[in-house]
């Protein structure tokens, strides 16, 4: 991977304002030794498997249920933080309650909450003796290890991506779209799901593809709950870490960048979709 | 202005309804995990919470935590400070990129950012015999820890400064410079007091993150109790032996970061608002 | 798009309408008769509650205290969908990501479907009103495919869709570059004469009000000043506010006796109560203005600092003793009078407006 980077800047204006030589130097040192090289000695590592290997880790039973259960539960987990977040978004905006600001703030504890403990929390509470936990037995429905417990850790961590991405959207819509639709006899639910959720699909997509690719990658909040049986309740940031402590390096980076194509392929698609849904409205 | 416009208002149906599910999801995903938190933490009473903090190897996991933030933050803000200036007062070919390759830390997963140090530096890895042979020790040291710590919190501060500086402009650095100011004197005199509220606010951000990382750390620490435990993983430990009490004391603690975190966050949001108000 | 049916020309009235907004009061008591399928302007300064009235008037705003009938019915008591109001906004408040026929066929589309129209129907009238608007063949565009005017047209064309008994609209032109104004200022007002619909728009611009409207609402500081035609606001205007607002009056303070004034040497009768005696302020229209040769008295006689030809008149810039009087008067005359720039001059004033001196 090289970097061409053309180190004239365009603008010969801005050339009064010292300091580009050094900053993007440093910028550029930094990132190459914390991020650059080792992304390198990754991939190497993986190519080291050969193409076959590649195959034969991707196609290995115990990998393909990881994935399965790991980019299932990411999707699911994203879709439930897509209707709750931009209620809550819509909520903080629209609605006028006491304790509103508190709310507000709380949205980021997920950002803000170490993994590992939200991890245990979450745990704890959903466990057989736990609180909630319970209550779901008591239903018949097995939370904590299994894999409803990992979508509840995953929706945990990626609460806060749909209500941030939404919340400014809302904020800067114009209250006369609503008005112009109202007068012209739509009804509170026809102006909602026709005039004001059009114009938020660009941000609702950004939330969940930012929520759905901070889930695939989770590990601290999950692998408390998860319970980690192979097959079943394994995720992939998991089976890293477990071919890592049987010393399979290669294997593990296989896996690494097996994860990061495929997450890489979806936030594609989902871009793609994005490009889609905001060409219309280029102004 | 807009609660005020009548036809702006949802019916109250619509409300309760989705007021309902609100108030479940935030009770669910939100409200009932701190609180269990708390709960389990002073479920034996406040004496039991403070021997399972006071104790050897929960403080040498503090000390630990704290040596690590103290190393990592600071070489992000420098970074990020560079970084924001070059990216935001410069045009420049691959500047798109630049920013990509920056973020590119937040679409990976931790055990991944672990991972790469661990090819790098590890016994099996690039330089792990020549780090043997000069009995240089990184991985499961503190080196290590250090490297996946910088590498999660890496894009913090950075992305929270190029914004800012992006929306002040050059003109107030250009003035500057041509009234004499030297270009160290121009970034501390004018450049540093318009970003200083964005600049602390990545700096909270980097550094909660920093604190609590779990699964990077994990991968590169080896877990030495005593050594090379930081706190997330001495909690991990803790409740891997159905030690609750400890396990959610020292939690705990890393909860209390969190919160306040959020306050000073808030606090900074309010400050900010006013600023541009007045 | 055919001529309305009657019944769907409504008459509106406000009545006693107040309304604030936190410490600010937006309306003070306005009372306003709008009468079936005229042309009315709500003319005022920014502030001057001209558009809350009109928001007001739509439901968009609840009054704090009054009443807008609907033909002689609460308003309150008819939802937004019933009273059938289209709305233009000033900044259009178009649906971005629907087309300009989707954008005019919404309000059909969202009717209950027992009131809606067939598909079909929806589509001939969307053709209908594109037709009206001049955009045939623009309907599968996007609004941010259209200049500004195209899409202040769509705005118009999905508001008449819903064939509403009144059309409201916000500073129609305010977001337009002048020569677009003009242009469709001329449009709306043949509009009018075609579908004739009762019409009520906000303006600060008084050469737009006076060029549409059959009548002129005068709006400052949430209150009515004047209501009238546009001769009467611009021959009578009935108060201090609304001399100024029209601007290019001189404002001369002077002295009433026993109801006549005495206005820089003129005296003249003025419409104050014969008993009153005071300090007055004297609106006189250039126009008003005539200058002669200087006749020996002191309280007429100015001083001409400049003169400006504007065709066959020439414009005078005139220092009195009371101040600075602008007039305007025929070239011709300046010429017989031998008056020029330095000279001296006798002013006449041929008719003035006095108000009493507030305070």
């Amino acid at each position: 991977m090289t970097l061409a980077l053309d180190t004239t800047p365009r603008v010969r204006r801005t050339r009064v304002l010292p300091g580009f030589r050094l900053t993007l130097g440093i910028t550029l040192a930094w990132l190459s030794a914390i991020v650059l090289i080792p992304m390198i000695a990754l991939v190497s590592r993986a190519a080291g498997v050969g193409f076959d290997g590649l195959i034969a880790t991707a196609t290995d039973p115990r990998v393909l249920a990881s994935f399965r259960i790991t980019f299932g539960a990411s999707l699911i987990a994203a879709a439930i933080n897509l209707v709750f977040g931009s209620l809550l978004a819509w909520a903080l905006v629209r609605w006028r309650f006491p304790g509103r600001r508190l709310l507000d703030g709380f949205v980021d504890l997920p950002f803000a909450l170490p993994t590992a403990v939200a991890g245990i929390a979450l745990t704890t509470l959903w466990a057989k003796h736990g609180l909630l936990g319970s209550i779901a037995e008591a239903q018949g429905w097995r939370v904590a290890f299994a894999p409803p417990g990992i979508a509840i850790a995953l929706v945990f961590i990626g609460l806060p991506f749909v209500v941030r991405t939404v919340q400014p959207v809302l904020e800067e819509l114009e209250p006369e779209l609503e008005e112009a639709a109202a007068l012209l006899g739509a009804s509170r639910l026809q102006t909602i799901g026709r005039v004001v959720l059009p114009e938020l699909i660009p941000a609702l997509l950004t939330g969940f593809t930012l929520a759905f690719a901070r889930a695939v990658g989770e590990y601290g909040s999950v692998i408390f709950i998860a319970g980690n049986r192979p097959g079943q309740t394994e995720i992939v940031p998991l089976l890293i870490v477990t071919k890592l402590e049987q010393y399979d390096y290669a294997g593990a980076a296989a896996l690494a960048v097996l994860m990061l194509a495929v997450s890489f392929v979806m936030l594609l698609a989902i871009n793609l979709l994005q490009t889609w849904a905001t060409r219309r409205h280029a102004r | 202005m807009r609660a005020e416009r009548p036809s702006l208002v949802d019916p109250w149906p619509l409300r309760i309804i989705a007021g309902l599910l609100i108030f479940a999801f935030v009770a669910l995903f939100l409200a009932l995990p701190l609180w269990t938190l708390f709960a389990q933490a002073f479920a034996k009473g406040t004496e039991a919470y403070l021997r399972a903090i006071d104790e050897p190897a929960a403080w040498s996991a503090i000390k630990l935590t704290l040596t690590v933030a103290a190393i990592a933050v600071p070489l992000n803000v420098v970074f990020g400070l560079a970084a924001s200036w070059a990216i935001a007062k410069f045009q420049f070919r691959g500047k798109q990129l630049l920013t990509t390759l920056i973020d590119l830390p937040f679409s990976i997963s931790p055990v991944i950012s672990g991972l790469v140090f661990v090819l790098l530096f590890g016994l099996q890895g690039w330089l792990g015999p020549w780090l043997r042979a000069h009995d240089i020790q990184v991985i499961f040291a503190l080196p290590g820890i250090v490297l996946a710590t910088v590498l999660v919190t890496f894009p913090f501060v950075a992305r929270e400064l190029i914004p800012v500086m992006e929306a002040q402009g050059t003109q107030e650095e250009e003035a500057a410079r041509l009234l004499g100011a030297s270009g160290w004197q121009t970034f501390r005199r004018v450049t540093l007091p318009n970003v200083k509220w964005g600049l602390l606010y990545g700096v909270l951000l980097c550094n909660a993150r920093a604190m609590g990382e779990f699964g990077a750390v994990s991968v590169v620490s080896g877990h030495v109790r005593g050594r090379t435990n930081t706190m997330p993983l001495h909690v991990e430990i803790l409740y891997n032996e159905y030690n609750l009490t400890a396990a959610f004391a020292v939690a705990s603690l890393l909860a209390l970061l969190a919160l306040a975190t959020l306050a000073a966050k808030a606090a900074l949001e309010w400050r900010g608002r006013t600023e541009i108000a007045s | 798009m055919a001529r309305p049916d009657g019944d769907r020309i409504v008459t509106i009235e406000a009545l006693g309408l107040e309304k604030r907004f936190g410490a600010f009061a937006a309306l003070r008591g306005v009372d306003l008769k709008v009468e079936p399928g005229e042309l009315l302007a709500l003319l005022g300064p920014s502030g001057s509650g001209k558009t809350t009235l009109l928001r007001t008037i739509a439901g968009l705003e609840r009054a704090d205290c009054g009443q807008v009938l609907y033909e002689g019915i609460d308003a309150d008591t008819i939802s937004l969908r019933d009273r059938r109001v289209g709305f233009v906004f000033q900044h259009y408040a178009l649906f971005r990501h629907m087309t300009i026929a989707d954008n005019i066929a919404f309000g059909l589309k969202v009717r209950p479907r027992r009131g809606r129209p067939p598909r079909a129907e929806i589509k001939a009238r969307v053709e209908k009103l594109l037709e009206l608007v001049q955009l045939q063949g623009l309907g599968g565009r996007f609004p941010a495919q259209l200049s500004g005017g195209q899409r202040q047209r769509v705005a118009l064309a999905r508001a008449l869709a819903i064939e509403p008994r009144v059309l409201l609209l916000d500073e129609p032109f305010g977001a337009l570059d002048a020569r677009v104004r003009k242009e469709l200022r001329r449009w709306l007002r043949r509009l009018h004469e075609e579908i004739h619909v009762t019409t009520i728009f906000v303006t600060h611009d008084q050469d737009e009000a006076f060029e549409l409207a059959d009548r002129v609402v005068v709006m400052n500081d949430g209150k009515i000043e004047q209501i009238g035609s546009p001769a009467e606001i611009y021959d009578q205007p009935a108060t201090e506010f609304v001399y100024e607002f029209l601007g290019g009056a001189n404002r001369l303070p002077c002295r009433v006796e026993a109801g006549v004034a005495l206005i820089a040497g003129t005296r003249l009768a003025t419409d104050l109560p014969r008993d009153f005696s005071g300090e007055a302020i004297a609106f006189v229209r250039p126009h008003e203005i005539g200058v002669t040769r200087p006749n020996g008295h002191l309280d007429d006689l100015a001083h001409v600092r400049s003169i400006l030809p504007i065709g066959p008149d020439a414009r005078l810039d005139l220092e009195h003793q009371s101040g600075h009087i602008e007039a305007l008067v025929p070239r011709e005359a300046l010429d017989a009078a031998g008056i020029g720039v330095g000279s001296r001059c006798a002013v006449r004033i041929a008719r003035a407006r006095v108000f009493r001196a507030s305070s």
